[in-house]
């Protein structure tokens, strides 16, 4: 059924991604020195590059998320997923020792990461949704609980490790905006690729699984399955987007609920597609205005931190029910 | 349908013990019994949302658990209590959800008309481009109900369809019930709480208490003192309404 609704979504969805191109231009070119454009380019591509995909991951991923526990103020990453991606990483960096082929090959690193996130993230978070019964706040209470505590655990293990190893391994270990991870680069696009290929049908079927356990199970689809599927992606995608750029608490709520409010619509290849669109927006654009505005003064994250949190609560106060 | 020695327990305690019976087709059968006899766990059961211990269930000659489950949902309907919905959805799209087990996500001109009769029989026209979660209790239930219209199903399985509903919308839901099975042929089955809504708009009614079936038959069968008083634990008187047994209870 195309409807109106749907072909106004469609040139929505066309503004949005013209707005992430022309965000995406202006990162790279304004400010440019032609003598040295070579150089600026080299530093701006993988940069740029990261970004986009720390946006399709996390803009994808909360979306999926959402629907898969049927609550929409609800993130992977106020779950703690990137905390316990985080927590994953310099365990086996302290196990493993900063000299080990484990810490010191970015690719090699990530991909031991992955197992074990995939692992542990999907153990943890499919018993919690369980136990709680899919029960919103008990889920966001235990996830809060549990954010600290990985966090805890993680800051516990660096303040025991050498200093000198300590510090070695914060300037390669720990992502942030300024400081990109853009070894794994091409590992990362190839996992995102992969894992859209695999999940297509799951993904296909989240406007039915959306309608809830049973009235999926009524129309014929696995809902078990299909959910345990999701949810491992997502906690691939997440560690993807943890891993080149850390830790960002609410980018995945803004956008998440911005396409939500915007296209108000249930298809999830729109929604999808806007989520993604709006994260390169805030991404590339809040760096844009973060270098040549604020020259670094201010990171990214204290950005979408800030407002996230004043749209989180927003959205909690404005819902007439949770 | 065949339902033979169902067993469930949670958590040691046994909810089912030993329930047999068969479902008559074309008719409306009503599960009544008071909370905690194991009403809805069967419903559950035979609607494939809740795992049994031991027992088997027949439909059309193959074991519930042996069908392709998209097959089984072009035959068997349910439509559950919860029905909390989250996303921005109009009552056309919800119903057209409907027509997912034949076409998955494409709508064919088939599935369109399909969608429209349900929408016309349900008489939603006025509000199918409204968003579920803008229309009253009453309505909503009847977008659901357009849906599993539009499911076009030999069975239909509702778990306390009234409940929540005040009695102006209970009893247009137990109308719609009736019409179901008179004017489309469906076989109905579902859990009430309200006895007499059970005595009036349905053909069987099967009783349960502690996990068992005390009695499956007619509702003139099942309707009397002796087996009501056994069921709830409480006096019954039995009146004579328009032909159908009324019990009043205190």
């Amino acid at each position: 059924m195309k409807t109106a609704a749907y072909r106004a979504n469609v040139r929505k969805l066309i503004l949005l991604a013209a707005l992430a191109a022309l965000a995406a231009a202006a990162y790279l070119l304004v400010e440019v020195d032609p003598r040295y454009a070579a150089f600026v380019m080299r530093l701006r591509i993988p940069k740029l590059i990261v970004m986009l995909i720390a946006a399709f991951a996390i803009g994808g991923a909360s979306i999926v998320f959402q629907s898969v526990i049927n609550n929409t103020i609800v993130t992977p990453c106020l779950l703690g997923m990137n905390s316990l991606y985080t927590l994953i990483h310099t365990a086996v960096v302290f196990a493993a020792g900063s000299g080990s082929v484990l810490a010191v090959n970015g690719n090699i690193s990530f991909a031991v990461d992955l197992v074990i996130m995939g692992v542990t993230a999907t153990l943890i978070y499919s018993y919690l949704f369980r136990k709680t019964n899919h029960n919103v706040l008990y889920v966001l209470l235990i996830g809060t609980v549990l954010t600290s505590f990985f966090t805890s655990i993680q800051s516990t293990l660096t303040r025991v490790m050498d200093p000198n190893e300590y510090d070695t391994l914060l300037s390669t270990l720990v992502a942030s905006f300024s400081n990109v991870n853009a070894e794994i680069i091409l590992f990362a696009i190839v996992l995102l690729a992969v894992l859209v290929f695999l999940l297509r049908r799951d993904l296909a079927l989240l406007n039915v699984l959306t309608l809830g356990k049973a009235q999926a199970i009524n129309l014929g689809v696995d809902y078990d399955k299909s959910i345990r599927r999701l949810l491992l992606g997502v906690t691939l995608a997440i560690a993807v987007a943890t891993a080149v750029v850390g830790p960002i608490s609410f980018m995945g709520l803004i956008v998440a609920n911005l396409a939500r409010q915007l296209l108000k619509t249930y298809r999830h290849s729109q929604l999808m597609l806007g989520s993604i669109f709006f994260g390169m927006i805030v991404l590339v654009g809040g760096q844009l205005i973060v270098e040549h505005v604020y020259s670094y003064a201010i990171p990214i994250n204290v950005f979408i931190t800030v407002g996230g949190g004043i749209y989180f609560l927003y959205l909690l106060l404005t819902k007439r029910k949770v | 349908m065949k339902v033979t020695e169902l067993t469930k327990q949670y958590d040691g305690k046994t909810v089912l013990n030993g329930v047999s019976f068969e479902i008559p087709k074309g008719k409306v059968i009503s599960l009544i019994g008071p909370n905690g006899a194991g009403k809805s766990t069967v419903m559950g059961i035979i609607s494939r949302l809740v795992a049994r211990d031991a027992g088997l269930v027949d439909f059309a000659g193959k074991d519930i658990s042996k069908w392709k489950s998209q097959e089984l949902s072009k035959r068997l309907a349910i439509l559950t209590q919860s029905n909390q919905i989250q996303m921005k959805l109009t009552v056309r799209e919800l119903v057209a959800f409907g027509r997912f087990p034949y076409s998955g996500g494409r709508i064919t001109p088939e599935d369109q008309q399909k969608i429209d009769e349900a929408i016309a029989y349900m008489e939603l026209e006025a509000f199918e481009d409204r968003f579920i979660d803008e229309l009253s209790g009453g309505q909503r239930q009847r977008a659901m109900i357009a849906m599993v219209i539009a499911q076009d199903t030999e069975f239909i399985l509702l778990d306390e369809p009234t409940n929540n509903l005040d009695i102006y919308h209970a009893s247009n839901m137990m109308k719609i019930v009736r019409r179901l099975c008179d004017e489309l042929g469906k076989t109905v089955i579902l859990v009430l709480h309200e006895i007499n809504y059970a005595a009036f708009y349905s053909d069987y009614i099967c009783a349960f208490a502690d996990g068992k079936i005390v009695k499956f038959g007619t509702v003139k069968e099942v309707m009397t003192r002796q087996t009501l008083s056994e069921i709830y634990k409480v006096d019954f008187e039995i009146l004579e309404v328009a032909g159908k047994p009324l019990s009043i209870y205190y």
